[in-house]
């Protein structure tokens, strides 16, 4: 039986050591003058055992396998990982660069001795096709590549003692036994994507991602709903093919399609050692940071643990999983990497691959029960600062177990779902971006929570213990010097100790240097706006960065000013009006209000419509006369005087500034002097100058703004990309979305979510609080 | 017979008593040994206001009768003091239209067309209709209003202004050509406190920019003391070379009117009265006033206190030359208003009423309150401040009223980008005025819109220079921490507080002297 084998492939190597007893050759001697190719070096594991390889085991020759990464070759990538400062006493080492992709890795070194392959995606739930790309194309390629070679290289697989699958209890170091057609499965997930992408195409798919899409972004126009509708479907795609890769490997028997492909993979490395070639499988459970080399604490990136630690620090993880005595199976990557280097030196018998676990859960287990005591204690002591309302409050695991917490997650779920519906019909106020605020920071909490949870919890609730008998005795058969400079017997370590004096204080320390950095950096002005442009106090010149000219798009109604297109018409018809005809044509509207609301939130184009149909039958010349004998006060009284200065402040820089806007013309009147160009809504007149009620063209809302502001531009020679523009509604979108400088005025809830992702500027222009005192058009006192 | 202002000296039995703050008061109690300035009980008033214009204009100050200036095909301007007086608004009709119509019967009966109306505003805001017609009463509005014969002074219509030569001092004088061509000026002021009027009417009040900025600077603010008291007052000093130099060209008849003490009309009259005579019925008034405040939204407290309209009555008008007739007005001004007060004290505290001359149907934002409060009240002196140099200033107002874009446009970006950068006044003038005062936006809004033009609240600021040197803190109660900071003060959220901040600078049992204001005084310190 394979297992059987790899002991005696094991021991057999280790005889020969006892024999030669303290003359036993060193794992450098072993290895010197053989060439080592490694693959995954840009990663942790990887720049770990290179940078191991490079300290202690300086005679042997080294090969990298990297992928150029956009226009960074991957000997670019290497000198600039060499550069860093642990790197620093090794600065000069030579390392062979082979460019290359492991879907498709190019023909190997022809004198190589050995390859470690520890690159692969160690995302847990990737598509299912990438899944298979990496874990099963990619390792079968490779080995293609060194059957080339013609020589016997000693294959080295990092794999995953995860591969086990949803098995219990012990797990031997061995073949994981299962019977799945590793090439059914392959041509079956490669064949995912297109499946998918077809399906996604679907009438039933689409029509309803449009729908959604729709019902959410109508009001911006139907090309940002087509946007956002095609967006949905590829994120439809990456989702499906997910869930497939999740559903096919629980359904045969493992934790997601990580492990499964992880398994597959490690099933061709066996078919590859069959044929008679030496093979190391090599399977560690969660790697952490280092325990002390090339100093204790040293890790890159986040790792598995990482980001649940930082959230509980921070008092947003209140609940987990796990039992308490459930084990959390962790080890040091300085461990990892000396024991990979210790299984080079040991190459199996051809034909006889190796198995390797290295864990710590069968002779040393660490529990979630130490794990959490030792990361509260560690948090007691060293509180993250949470803003500047002193420490957060750290939450206390009660280990209910899986059912309770899935209940309390389902619960936070239906809530936060109910909450955002009648977020989505509250009017717009501080107050409601207020809560729009809160919502979304509590649903990225929730979101974050069942990404984790989901992902977790199978491992959180895997009672595995891996064996490390092979492991062990290889470090036992280390001379001492070996010994202490490869050092990975796990047992020795103290997960206190650990936990609490390393790991997460070097986990935890690149926030705080976030922290301290925001600290010292000066809090910026709540919506402060970004300076119009550097120039701006040397008499602007108006020129954008590259010398060309700047405009800026101004929106009018609830950006400039506290209105809306009802209130404008009210007081352009009351100014007309007397006594009880006010009080009816008020009535009238009044009666009215709820047709308009809706239409405010079906279209704007078509509230705007409905609103000009009421012009019907005035003259255009009265409507002029109108505006500046009554309105003029009022419109300038509602000014906001921020948007005033910004205006000016623009014009001051040399910019051309442009009012953009779906009210009629004449209303526009008092604020011409203020920009270079105004784009509004001219109502048609017959040949007599009275109006019809309809517009002599379409409205610009939506859609239209975007268009015009590209082709505006284009017109006048100007770059979008260095224009602004300030709007502060949804069906504003497109217009925002046109230019380089997008700037969120008092936005409605939808677009105040869009500027927050987009990281768009938002600022509060309020108009003057006495300037919606009252509605008396006719401004007697 | 009136009874005259007097010096209440606060001891056990004095009630609390009543500190205008914005739009409401507060009922406070004084420290023992605190000062109280009353002003004196409303004068008489004449007893007919017709006939007393009727008098006045035929038997003018050294003058011919009105009628005698007038002759056929002759050009005849008449101007006449804006909304920022008298405050608040008074009752219809107001002073200034019924002296106006009848100067308008004597030019019809003398045969005189060519007649224009001009509000003298300078670079106040432009008039709404309503208020104008409010002013001259509906008669003059609508015969004259339509046709374009009366309108509001433009400071910035070059086209529409005379310059007529610079003063021995070097002084441009430069106002409305319409008045400065015409062949006989006639200015209709009311002298509600004791700097309006006298050759100030005409020369500041159609005036421009370029003329009104040699005296409308902080060097000359800060040796106007006060400019209450016109013959100390480097203010009117120049004004009154400007105005001789336009005696030389143009024919000027002032007519000057002054006006009791009757601020509020009823209910509000209470405020008026003091408090230990408060009936029952006034007490009951104050404590409904104070319950409904605390409740009102500011909307609708800002409502109340503007709809308000005064009940001044005419305590005497004069016509004639420029200087006797404000002699004469002055003399009145003083009988109404002065209070006799012995020696300066430490610390001088001002309740910050709703309404200043320049927040008429508008809002009383930071920079006004501040004017209103070191700008007028403290400079409400004859001879010496009420405080003493190096003393504390401790004033009433919320500072919370916001700007008003449509009057005030200016004043917001005075507000964030001056006051930000520095407060002195005289470091402001130099770097900012040219720039504020020649924009093309301000300017555009002045002549068009309601607005104050881009120069005035720099006014605002020179106008407190003189209180700014002379005292060593101020404090606000119940200011908002944030203005009062950015103009450069401390707030505080009790008067115990401000005594206690006072104390570094005064010690910690200064004198106290708290200005009954309104009704209006004069404190005369010896």
């Amino acid at each position: 039986m394979p297992r059987a084998g790899t002991i005696t492939s094991v021991t057999s190597d280790l005889e020969q050591g006892t024999n030669q007893d303290d003359t036993r050759a060193s794992i450098r001697e072993r290895l010197a003058g053989q060439h080592v190719l490694l693959t995954g070096v840009t990663g942790f594991v990887g720049e770990a055992l290179l940078h191991l390889l490079l300290t202690e085991v300086p005679d042997v020759r080294l090969s990298v396998l990297v992928r150029p990464k956009g226009s960074i070759s991957g000997a670019e990538r290497i000198a600039k990982m060499l550069a860093k400062p642990i790197f620093e006493t090794v600065a000069d080492a030579e390392v062979n660069v082979v460019e290359g992709d492991l879907s498709d890795p190019p023909a190997l070194p022809g004198d190589l001795d050995a390859v470690v392959h520890s690159a692969g995606d160690v995302s847990f739930d990737p598509p299912v096709d990438e899944g298979f790309i990496t874990n099963v194309v990619g390792v079968r390629e490779l080995l293609r590549r060194i059957e080339e070679t013609g020589r016997d290289v000693h294959y080295l697989h990092v794999s995953t003692a995860y591969v086990s699958g949803r098995r219990r209890g012990h797990i031997p170091e061995g073949p994981v036994d299962h019977s799945v057609d590793v090439e059914a499965e392959l041509a079956w997930g490669l064949a995912q994507r297109a499946a998918v992408e077809e399906r996604s195409r679907s009438v039933e798919v689409i029509s309803k991602l449009r729908k959604q899409a729709e019902r959410e972004h109508g009001r911006a126009g139907m090309m940002t709903a087509a946007a956002a509708a095609e967006e949905a479907r590829k994120q439809w795609v990456k989702k499906e093919l997910v869930r497939l890769g999740t559903e096919r490997a629980r359904s045969l028997g493992w934790t997601d399609c990580y492990t499964f492909t992880k398994a597959l993979g490690e099933r061709v490395v066996e078919g590859y050692a069959a044929t008679g070639r030496r093979a190391t499988i090599y399977r560690p459970a969660i790697i952490e940071s280092s325990l002390a080399r090339p100093y204790p604490g040293w890790i890159e990136g986040f790792k598995m643990a990482e980001p649940l630690i930082l959230a509980y620090g921070r008092g947003e993880l209140p609940l987990f999983p796990a039992a308490a005595d459930t084990t959390a199976d962790i080890v040091p990557v300085d461990h990892v990497v000396a024991s990979i280097v210790a299984c080079l030196a040991h190459p199996p018998e051809p034909g006889k691959p190796a198995y390797f676990h290295l864990a710590s859960g069968d002779r040393n287990p660490l529990t979630f029960g130490m794990l959490y005591e030792s990361v509260r204690a560690y948090f007691e002591k060293e509180p993250f600062a949470a803003g500047d309302r002193g420490a957060a409050r750290l939450p206390e695991w009660t280990f209910q177990g899986g059912a309770s917490v899935e209940r309390l997650m389902a619960t936070g779920e239906k809530v936060h779902k109910i909450a955002d519906t009648l977020l989505g019909l509250a009017p717009r106020s501080d107050r409601t971006r207020g809560w729009a605020r809160d919502l979304d920071r509590q649903g990225r909490r929730l979101q974050f929570l069942r990404r984790y949870l989901d992902l977790y919890k199978e491992y959180a609730q895997a009672d595995l213990r891996f064996v490390d008998t092979n492991t062990l005795s290889l470090y036992r058969s280390l001379s001492p010097a070996d010994q202490e400079t490869f050092a990975f017997d796990t047992a020795v370590i103290d997960w206190h100790a650990y936990l609490h004096d390393i790991h997460v204080p070097s986990v935890t320390k690149p926030v705080r240097d976030l922290d301290e950095l925001r600290k010292l950096r000066k809090r910026p002005v709540a919506g402060a706006l970004p300076q119009v442009s550097a120039s701006s106090t040397t008499e602007g010149t108006g020129s954008a960065a590259d010398g060309g000219r700047v405009a800026a798009f101004f929106d009018l109604d609830g950006t400039l000013m506290s209105s809306n297109v009802i209130e404008t018409y009210l007081w352009l018809r009351l100014g007309e009006l007397s006594g009880t005809a006010k009080a009816a044509e008020i009535a009238r509207v009044a009666g009215k209000v709820p047709k308009y609301v809706w239409a405010d939130r079906a279209e704007r184009s078509t509230l705007l419509r409905t609103v000009y149909r009421e012009y019907a039958g005035a003259r255009l010349s009265d409507l002029d006369e109108l505006v500046d004998e009554h309105l003029t006060t009022h419109i300038l009284g509602r000014l906001a005087p921020d948007a005033v200065r910004r205006i000016r402040e623009h014009r001051a820089a040399g910019h051309v500034t442009v009012l953009v806007t779906g009210a009629i013309r004449p209303l526009t009147r008092p604020l011409m002097p203020l920009f270079d160009h105004i784009e509004a809504a001219d109502l048609a007149i017959d040949d007599r100058g009275v109006c019809t009620g309809h517009l002599s063209a379409s409205p610009l809302v939506g859609e239209s703004r975007g268009a015009f502001v590209r082709e505006w531009t284009r017109r006048e020679g100007i770059s979008p990309a260095d224009c602004f523009a300030y709007a502060d509604s949804h069906s504003d979108l497109p217009l925002l979305a046109a230019v380089g400088r997008p700037v969120a005025v008092r936005p409605d809830v939808p677009l105040f979510r869009h500027a927050k992702r987009s990281h768009w500027t938002i600022v509060d222009w309020e108009s003057p609080a006495h300037a919606t005192r009252t509605l008396d058009p006719a401004g007697r006192h | 017979m009136t009874r005259p202002g007097f010096v209440l000296e606060v001891d056990d039995r004095t009630p609390p008593l009543l500190v205008h703050e914005g739009l409401g008061f507060r009922l406070e109690e004084f420290p023992q040994g605190t000062r109280v300035i009353y002003p004196p009980e409303s004068l008489p008033t004449v007893p007919d206001v017709e006939e007393a214009i009727r008098e006045s204009l035929e038997n003018p100050v050294d003058s011919e009768p009105l009628r005698e200036l007038m002759f056929p095909g002759m050009r005849l301007t008449i101007a006449f003091d804006d909304l920022s007086l008298p405050l608040p608004t008074m009752k219809a009709p107001d002073i200034r239209g019924r002296i106006i119509e009848q100067v308008l019967t004597i030019a019809a009966e003398k045969g005189v067309d060519d007649v224009e109306i001009i509000a003298a505003l300078a670079l106040h805001r432009r008039m709404t209709d309503a208020e104008m017609r409010h002013i001259v009463g509906e008669r003059v509005f609508r015969s004259f209003a339509p046709s374009g014969k009366l309108y509001n002074h433009d400071a910035e219509d070059r086209s529409n202004l005379e310059h007529m030569g610079q003063t021995e001092k070097g002084e441009d004088v430069e106002i409305n050509k319409r008045a400065a061509t015409s062949d006989l000026l006639i200015y209709v002021n009311v002298n509600l406190v004791a700097m309006d009027g006298g050759h100030k009417s005409v020369g500041i009040g159609l005036a421009s920019y370029k003329s009104i900025k040699h005296h409308h600077n902080a060097k000359t603010m800060v040796h106007s003391r006060s400019f209450m008291d016109h013959k100390h007052s480097e203010m009117h000093s120049s004004a009154w070379r400007m105005g001789r130099l336009i005696g030389e060209h143009v024919k000027v008849f002032q007519i000057e009117t002054t006006l009791d003490n009757e601020v509020f009309g009823k209910p509000y009259d209470t405020l008026l009265k003091r408090e230990w005579e408060w009936s029952l019925r006034d007490q009951a008034t104050v404590l409904g006033l104070r319950r409904g405040l605390a409740v009102a939204p500011q909307k609708m407290r800002h409502k109340m206190f503007h709809d308000l309209r005064s009940n001044y009555g005419l305590t005497g008008i004069t016509a004639g030359a420029v200087e006797p007739v404000h002699e004469l007005t002055v003399q009145r001004v003083h009988q109404q208003q002065r209070v006799k007060v012995e020696g300066q004290s430490d610390v001088m505290v001002m309740g910050v009423p709703y309404l200043g001359p320049y927040n008429v149907n508008s809002t009383m934002n930071p920079i006004l309150a501040a004017c209103m409060g070191l700008g007028y009240y403290f400079n409400s002196y004859l001879r010496q401040p009420v405080v003493r140099e190096g003393g504390v200033a401790i004033l009433y107002h919320p500072l919370d009223e916001g700007f008003n874009t449509l009057t005030h446009p200016s004043y917001v970006d005075f507000y964030e980008e001056v006051l930000a950068d520095t407060t002195d006044p005289a470091l402001i003038g130099p770097k900012f005025e040219e720039q504020f005062a020649t924009d093309p936006w301000y300017v555009h809004l002045y002549r068009t819109s309601n607005a104050y033009h881009g120069v005035h609240p720099f006014y605002m600021w020179y106008w407190i220079a003189h209180a700014l040197d002379h005292l060593g803190d101020v404090i606000w109660v119940g200011g908002n921490p944030k203005a009062a900071a950015r103009m450069g003060f401390r707030s505080a959220s009790t008067l115990r507080d401000a005594l206690e901040m006072a104390s570094s600078t005064v010690g910690p049992s200064p004198s106290i002297t708290y200005l009954r204001n309104p009704p209006h005084l004069l404190a005369d310190v010896r």
